[in-house]
């Protein structure tokens, strides 16, 4: 750390640190109510209000840690301090503000009603403003010196598109095929599109800063990666356009495109290991370097294999929107972005809080923690996917005879999940420790 | 491979591949009014889909494949349930379809019902390339989905005992078999009002006629 300003990261990681450990909770909760069909939560925090509180976190989350990493990185790749660190502050506050409320809205029953996009429109719009300002504050940062390096180019570019494509879930359609069809520029342009870009520029400036490897070989495989994830990725949505009142020409177009998303994220991980073999400088921050390790593996498997498994048209149709899904939406997201984020929180603490030497044990058992159990869920739900694949969609039993069937592979999940929350109560130990400075 | 590579395929991918998806974009949006069935899109179903929203029945169920997984999806459900059912099930899920797995009552006003049904009518109707497909094995679906099964499934006990089990609202089933034969059973299912005319026992003319055969043959059965 060299820039004062970067500190501003340090409130962004605790906001995303709390907001984790409460998105676990309600997940454990959703958990509950699939191994268990009585329900006393059914007309207080009803399964739809938990889901949507779980998966707005999810996402809040993530979007608290980009923001602190992006505050944290641009200053040393800009080679100058923040813009505004009263704008940085303001926006923190407004952002919570606003996620408080949709929350509290959920519980109270004020919904827009679109899975990831149920917050009410007037939220809607103060989350557009919060993105406004981030921008700005990013922007103007980066006028101040104007040294274009790729990552920070690449990072803004992502942060540009991330808010863009967000425009696209703002309007009520009447049309609910129409209203899916724009709502998926949403979700998977970010997932598959901008969320990469920014992946892909914050865990290259951290292996160019953990391994010390040139930022001349970094930057170019950077343009690589990322050039083939839009090139698969854009043409790539049309994997969710088989099946929603859209041409079938979708099938084919959807099905060659995204069948090549893995590969860019293949290169990832051969990136990332090749920057640690040729390593220059001595690594000391063994947790960081675990969960970069870790989320190039993870995001390998959670979405490119994961995701390759049902993404062609012919197996598609039998898996679409069964817990085939669930499975992969847990593991892509955890070992893409969450575990992103966690690389990032592990990397930039112990360098805000000026600690050369700091215990390690507790975070690398958090880390073994929840990758395995974050394996078994994956596990125990693709199977309970393939039971519902093929009794309810290849032998036709119908919907909630078929769940009867799957109720082992729920209790394999919940039980993992808290292995998983076990996990990440000790990361929360571990991250509070070090935001009080302690090594 | 230099920079400058690296960054031509980043440029080249990306157009290329922005080019062609806003190219069947606009095809697409050409074409799903009339795959949609646009011309039936009237204000009722508008506002359903707006109450649909509204109580975020998404984050339970699918509808087009996409939401929660918790409960059955329900692109297709008007072409296996008719309005009257759907209609008094969202009134009270738990009186009219007991299952374990609840879905709460939502306390819906009757206009919002109505909206809901038209919404639902007109999701029925999309062109969906097929989906969900046909089971694939479909001498297997004959013992699975055994008369006994139906009966479950169609939430026959909301309203009739068997063997103690059941509501109160219809006649005992029990030895049903000893007073109605197979073929009057059957139109009893599709037609409760042929029989009695002030019925208050949904009809159920969507099932499958395999299934409505099945039904009846359990039914006939119980003695
Ligand atoms: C808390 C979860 C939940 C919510 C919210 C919910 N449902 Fe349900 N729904 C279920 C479950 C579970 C079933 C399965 C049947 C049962 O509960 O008896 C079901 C069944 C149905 C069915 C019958 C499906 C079939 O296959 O016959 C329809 C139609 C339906 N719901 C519509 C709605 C609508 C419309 C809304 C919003 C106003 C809604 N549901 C909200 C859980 C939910
Ligand atoms: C909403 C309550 C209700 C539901 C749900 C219902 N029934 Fe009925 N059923 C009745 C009532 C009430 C009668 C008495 C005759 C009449 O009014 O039609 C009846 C009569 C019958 C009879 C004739 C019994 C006799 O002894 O004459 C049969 C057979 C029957 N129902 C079968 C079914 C089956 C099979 C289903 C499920 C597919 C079903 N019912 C669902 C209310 C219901
Ligand atoms: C890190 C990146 C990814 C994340 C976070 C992610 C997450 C998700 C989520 C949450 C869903 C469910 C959306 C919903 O219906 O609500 C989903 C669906 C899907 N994903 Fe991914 N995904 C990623 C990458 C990929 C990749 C690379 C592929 C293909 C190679 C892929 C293929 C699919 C498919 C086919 C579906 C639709 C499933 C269905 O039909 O029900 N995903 N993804
Ligand atoms: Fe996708």
């Amino acid at each position: 750390m060299i820039y004062e300003s970067q500190k501003i990261a340090l409130n962004y990681f605790i906001v995303a640190a709390l907001l984790f450990g409460l998105q676990i909770v309600f997940g454990l909760i959703l958990g509950a109510k699939y191994v268990w069909d009585f329900d006393p939560l059914l007309n207080i925090l009803p399964f739809n209000t938990a889901r949507a509180i779980h998966i707005n976190l999810l996402v809040v989350w993530l979007l608290f840690g980009f923001m602190g990493g992006t505050y944290y990185i641009v200053p040393e790749e800009a080679q100058t301090e923040i813009y505004s660190k009263k704008l940085a502050n303001f926006q923190l506050i407004l952002f919570a503000l606003i996620g408080v409320t949709a929350i509290a809205g959920y519980i109270l029953g004020w919904s827009w009603g679109m899975p990831f996009l149920e917050q009410p429109t007037i939220l809607k719009f103060g989350i557009v403003i919060v993105a406004l300002i981030f921008l700005y504050n990013i922007f103007m940062t980066m006028m101040k010196t104007r040294k274009w390096t790729v990552i920070q180019g690449v990072l803004l570019g992502g942060l540009v598109m991330l808010a863009g494509m967000f425009l696209f879930g703002v309007f009520f359609m009447k049309n609910l095929a129409t209203q899916y069809f724009w709502w998926w520029w949403v979700i998977h342009l970010w997932v598959e599109g901008a969320w990469e870009l920014i992946t892909g520029a914050i865990m290259a400036f951290m292996l160019m800063k953990i391994t010390g490897v040139d930022r001349a070989m970094v930057e170019k495989w950077l343009y690589v990666e990322i050039g083939l994830v839009l090139f698969t990725g854009i043409v790539g949505t049309g994997h969710h356009y088989y099946w929603i009142g859209t041409p079938n020409y979708w099938l084919w177009w959807g099905g060659f495109f995204s069948a090549l998303e893995p590969l860019p994220i293949l290169f990832m991980v051969i990136d990332t290991l090749r920057s640690v073999r040729e390593r220059k400088a001595e690594i000391t921050n063994r947790v960081a370097l675990n969960w970069a390790v870790g989320c190039a593996v993870m995001h390998f498997f959670g979405a490119g294999v994961w995701g390759f498994a049902h993404t062609l048209p012919q197996i598609n149709q039998w898996t679409h929107g069964t817990q085939i899904t669930a499975s992969h939406g847990h593991f892509a997201f955890f070992g893409a972005y969450a575990m992103l984020n966690l690389t990032l929180i592990y990397f930039v603490m112990p360098q805000i809080k000026g600690l050369t030497n700091f215990k390690q044990s507790l975070g690398i058992k958090s880390f073994w923690f929840m990758c395995s159990f974050m394996a078994l869920m994956a596990l125990s739900l693709a199977v309970a996917g393939i039971v519902q694949t093929y009794f309810q969609r290849i032998l036709g039993m119908d919907y909630l005879t078929t769940q009867e069937y799957m109720k082992l592979w729920y209790a394999v999940f919940w039980v993992s999940a808290w292995g998983f929350a076990a996990g990440v109560v000790m990361f929360l130990l571990d991250f509070f420790r070090l935001a009080k400075g302690k090594a | 491979m230099t920079l400058s590579q690296g960054k031509a395929i980043f440029i080249w991918g990306t157009a290329i591949s922005a080019v062609i998806f806003l190219v069947l974009t606009y095809d697409s949006l050409v074409q799903m009014p009339k795959r949609t069935q646009e011309a039936k899109l009237d204000a009722h179903v508008a506002a359903g889909k707006w109450t649909w929203q509204k109580h975020n029945c998404n984050d339970c169920h699918t509808i087009l494949g996409i939401g929660g997984y918790y409960a059955p999806d329900v692109t297709k459900v008007m072409s296996s349930r008719d309005n009257a059912w759907v209609t008094r099930f969202l009134k009270d899920p738990e009186k009219v379809w007991p299952n374990p797995r609840k879905m709460p009552n939502i306390h819906l006003q009757d206009q919002e019902v109505a909206d809901l049904v038209a919404f639902l009518t007109w999701v029925n109707g999309i062109d969906t390339n097929g989906w969900p497909p046909k089971p694939m094995v479909a001498t297997a679906v004959t013992s699975l989905s055994s008369g006994e099964e139906v009966y479950k499934a169609q939430g026959c006990s909301a309203c009739h005992t068997i063997a103690g089990v059941g509501g109160k609202v219809g006649p005992d089933l029990s030895k049903v078999g000893g007073k109605r034969d197979k073929v009057w059973i059957k139109t009893q299912i599709k037609d409760p009002k042929s029989h009695n005319p002030q019925s208050i026992m949904p009809s159920f003319p969507k099932l499958s006629s395999k299934d409505i055969d099945s039904l009846a043959n359990y039914l006939a059965g119980l003695r």
